[in-house]
């Protein structure tokens, strides 16, 4: 191809692409291909973003918020015992239509009642397909929870619980909590093709899904019935394009208006680019050094504080996560509503640290410090931090032996109990406090797998159970408030920091509102 | 011939059995199984994860396991994708394509500019061209390839905007059904004006980063394969019966060259098709070697499993029909055995 034919073909595939953007469509380069189309069997960000488009929930989250609003449900009630929480669904919601099936019934309670029975009922014809594993209702404890699930008619369903539960409510905005058709799930079964359910979404969502090719392209275009407004751009192409440098590339050259997870490596290019806006928000996780409260001589309050003194959280900060993060006080975020402002940190003290070690009669340790093998949202490069911690603990006479393991070992050990100072991690999978405090909750005073401190605290416990219980958020922070007194004088964990969350994209492109839950969201986006 | 054939195919059974073992195990000695590493941070409870194991298989001993899957491999079922549910055997073949498109164009690449500038180089041994054309080669041959994509994009796709970035379509532009899942072929069929040129352009840079190292190593050889050829007595002879410097070298000497030359591109065809996990990657090319990839870090033991058992199945074919040509450039090879 001579240069003359090359550049013609260039300034054609360029006048296209403006035609193309008259048409508003939206490219967004996402990182990977959806596992199937189906939330509930799940776990990953990158398959819930695939399916998020067709999809709606009874509860959502108000754009670039936590905060819960209705969905499908128009509105919900609590019993006055908190154990029955019965919803009043929207009506008049459509379907969306796509290859081999034709909606012919509006969306109703039969639909809310498969999408939760498959999950929950071993006797429903689709519990099985597709894996059967449902990570994120068992992870949420809903099987405990959720007794049964009635359908009182067209339009109303109740959730009866075996204890009352607020946080079921924030549990139905949650991805996995997505409702599909029974009446696409019927045809399937029928037609001996129940595995294709989860490979064509049909939901009520603002996009309708149109085609995938696995690694390469999800296309959808606009709901023009969608109950809340259809969406200001026609088409929504997902690219998926793995490698981070080409989704900044792609971004450049317009062969997509935006681009998922960028590398920490490039943002200040991306922020000088006059072409591109970059997007941030401190994300919903928490990055923390655990302390094995059953080891000695972890089991001492003052020991916990006396290393989280001897750590210089600002210079890992500053070294290793570039400026993408923020200190943590709390075991949440500040943009949470429950967060305790009035917490004080502990500074970076050694000489106070070494004191408080020999006070506590630790006169010379020798530990283990494990460090994830992999990057995590709230952590960036956990081997380079653990280096640094071992560093500074040197300072004050104690020994770190750094140790890792491949990931899923990590995670299995540490539950385990075996390590006595580990770095880990939390994300927020739906905005509830208690979604966070739970990791250092106790049942039946033995501590929960989850928690790599295997620290045990009646009062905090206590106060976790309760705040489930309350429905007034008022009356929760109250309780919230304490746990964190309680959390930070005990320091079971070595709170770290809050990553934050960046997403660049064209400039021209308008309306997008960054979840704090990580979630990427189109229905309000658009392109000038 | 056929005798042939079927001894070459016998001896490949016991090495696909090997072949099968080997992956079956070494998967299984990777700490961490498909049940594990689903498991995030929540952690999971012991019961759960028993439960799990159980659905999968995964609480039978290592050689029970073995058994059923080579039974399940006898009658033709390769499983389903743990992570995806759908059939190893669709998923395979809905990727292979990419791959085998863009090994295909890598690998013509490589030939068409690899075999012409070896015997120009042989031809003229020493010169400048010759120098430039070696040091060139040494270049290409140990370029990273992760390194050579980027600049590519960087250079001809973000400056020149002579190519797009990555992918195989502009998906803004087109919206077509891509049967037989070659872009190439299912851009002529879909009708739809520009398509081709869109599919070319897409596949051109992937192209000459996974073409790089075969058209280097193939330039090599060819020059030295020449060299060796073109100092024997009968291109001697050819020369003093008064034949064009075309005939002496473009038939006589080139067809035996070819030889060796042959060899490599087999070889490499099967390394192009196994392992074009880089310039996927950075070319977001929708192949199997992403997929294997993912596989592994999913401990997707049936995916893994069934794509490197269809893989080898590919390059010890590619290896047959090498053979295969052998005896077409010397028909006494094949009758030799």
């Amino acid at each position: 191809m001579t240069m003359h034919r090359a550049l013609g073909w260039g300034l054609a595939a360029l006048l296209l692409c403006s035609t193309a953007a008259s048409a508003k469509t939206l490219v967004y380069c996402s990182e990977g291909s959806p596992e199937n189309f189906t939330p509930a069997l799940n776990t990953t960000g990158t398959s819930f973003d695939g399916a998020r488009p067709v999809f709606d929930r009874l509860i959502e989250f108000k754009p670039g918020t936590i905060e819960i609003r209705p969905g499908l449900a128009e509105s919900w009630d609590i019993s006055p015992d908190g154990k029955t929480v019965t919803f009043h669904l929207r009506k008049g919601v459509k379907f969306g239509a796509t290859k081999g099936f034709k909606p012919t019934r509006d969306f109703n309670a039969d639909d809310v009642i498969f999408s939760f029975k498959r999950q929950s009922d071993p006797a429903n014809p689709y519990n099985k397909i597709g894996g059967g594993k449902y990570d994120y209702y068992n992870d949420m404890d809903l099987p405990k929870l959720v007794t049964s699930i009635d359908r009182k008619d067209d339009y109303t369903v109740v959730f009866n619980l075996s204890e009352p539960n607020v946080t079921l409510l924030a549990d139905m905005a949650m991805d996995f909590a997505a409702i599909q058709s029974a009446e696409f799930a019927d045809a399937m079964m029928k037609a001996g093709t129940p595995q294709q359910f989860d490979q064509v979404p049909v939901g009520t969502g603002p996009f309708i899904f149109q085609s995938y090719q696995k690694d390469a392209v999800i296309r959808f275009k606009a709901n023009p019935n969608y109950w809340g407004g259809k969406p200001p751009v026609d088409e929504l192409v997902y690219a998926i394009t793995p490698d981070a440098t080409a989704r900044y590339s792609k971004l450049k050259t317009n062969e997509c208006q935006i681009a998922s997870y960028p590398r920490p490596a490039d943002l200040a290019e991306m922020q000088k680019d006059p072409e591109l806006q970059v997007l941030s928000q401190p994300g919903l996780n928490i990055g923390y050094l655990s302390f094995n409260a059953q080891k000695p001589p972890f089991d001492k309050k003052e020991v916990r504080q006396a290393l989280s003194m001897a750590i210089d959280r600002g210079a890992i900060l500053k070294d290793v996560y570039l400026g993408a993060g923020q200190q943590a006080k709390n075991l949440i975020p500040p943009t949470m509503w429950a967060y305790n402002d009035a917490v004080v940190d502990y500074p970076y003290d050694p000489a106070k640290a070494k004191e408080m070690l020999a006070a506590a009669g630790v006169k010379s340790l020798d530990m283990d410090l494990w460090y994830m093998p992999v990057q995590r949202p709230y952590n960036p490069d956990a081997k380079r931090i653990a280096e640094m911690m071992q560093s500074d603990l040197a300072k004050v006479g104690v020994t770190a032996k750094l140790v890792t393991y491949e990931w899923g070992e990590y995670r299995k050990r540490l539950q385990a109990g075996e390590a006595t100072a580990a770095l880990f991690g939390w994300t927020g999978d739906n905005g509830d406090p208690d979604n966070f405090f739970f990791f250092l909750g106790c049942t039946d005073g033995k501590p929960a797998g989850q928690n790599a401190a295997k620290w045990c605290d009646p009062k905090f416990n206590q106060d976790l159970a309760k705040a489930r219980q309350l429905s007034s958020q008022a009356e929760r922070k109250k309780l919230y408030d304490e746990m964190q007194v309680i959390e930070h004088d005990q320091e079971p964990v070595l709170n770290i920091a809050h990553s934050v969350v960046f997403l660049p994209m064209r400039k021209n492109v308008t309306g997008y509102a960054m979840s704090p839950l990580g979630t990427h969201e189109f229905d309000h986006v658009d392109i000038k | 011939m056929i005798r042939f054939l079927v001894k070459r195919i016998l001896l490949t059974v016991p090495t696909f059995i090997a072949l099968i073992f080997l992956v079956f195990v070494a998967i299984r000695l990777v700490p961490g199984d498909p049940v594990e590493v689903r498991v995030g941070e929540h952690g999971i409870s012991p019961e759960r994860l028993a439960l799990l194991r159980h659905e999968l298989g995964l609480d039978q001993p290592v050689w029970k396991q073995f058994l059923d899957y080579l039974w399940q491999l006898g009658h033709g079922d390769f499983g389903r994708s743990l992570s995806t549910s759908n059939s190893v055997l669709g998923e395979f073949f809905t990727l292979f394509p990419a791959t085998l498109e863009l090994a295909a164009a890598g690998m013509l690449l490589a030939v068409v500019l690899g075999i012409p500038m070896g015997v120009v180089a042989a031809v003229k041994r020493g010169s400048i061209f010759d120098q430039g054309l070696m040091g060139l080669s040494v270049a290409g041959y140990s370029m990273p390839i992760f390194w050579w994509g980027l600049l590519l994009i960087m250079l001809v796709a973000e400056r020149w905007g002579l190519a797009p970035v990555s992918g195989r379509l502009d998906f803004v532009r087109f919206d077509y059904d891509t049967p037989t899942g070659f872009m190439l072929i299912d851009s002529l069929l879909s009708g739809e004006d520009g398509a081709f040129v869109d599919a070319l352009r897409h596949l051109m840079l992937p192209a000459i980063v996974l073409g790089t190292i075969p058209l280097a190593v193939i330039a090599r050889m060819t020059r030295s394969s020449m060299l060796e050829v073109l100092s024997e007595d009968y291109v001697r002879t050819a020369r003093a019966k008064g034949l064009s410097p075309f005939r002496v070298v473009g038939l006589h000497a080139l067809r035996n060259a070819l030889i060796p030359v042959v060899t490599v591109i087999g070889l490499m065809t099967g390394t192009l098709l196994a392992g074009a996990v880089l310039t996927e990657t950075i070319f977001s090319w929708p192949g199997v070697g992403k997929w294997l990839i993912d596989a592994i870090s999913r401990r997707d033991y049936p995916a893994l499993e069934g794509g490197i058992i269809l893989i080898s199945a590919l390059v010890i074919l590619v290896n047959l029909v090498v053979d295969l040509v052998y005896g077409v450039i010397n028909p006494r090879i094949l009758h030799g055995r």
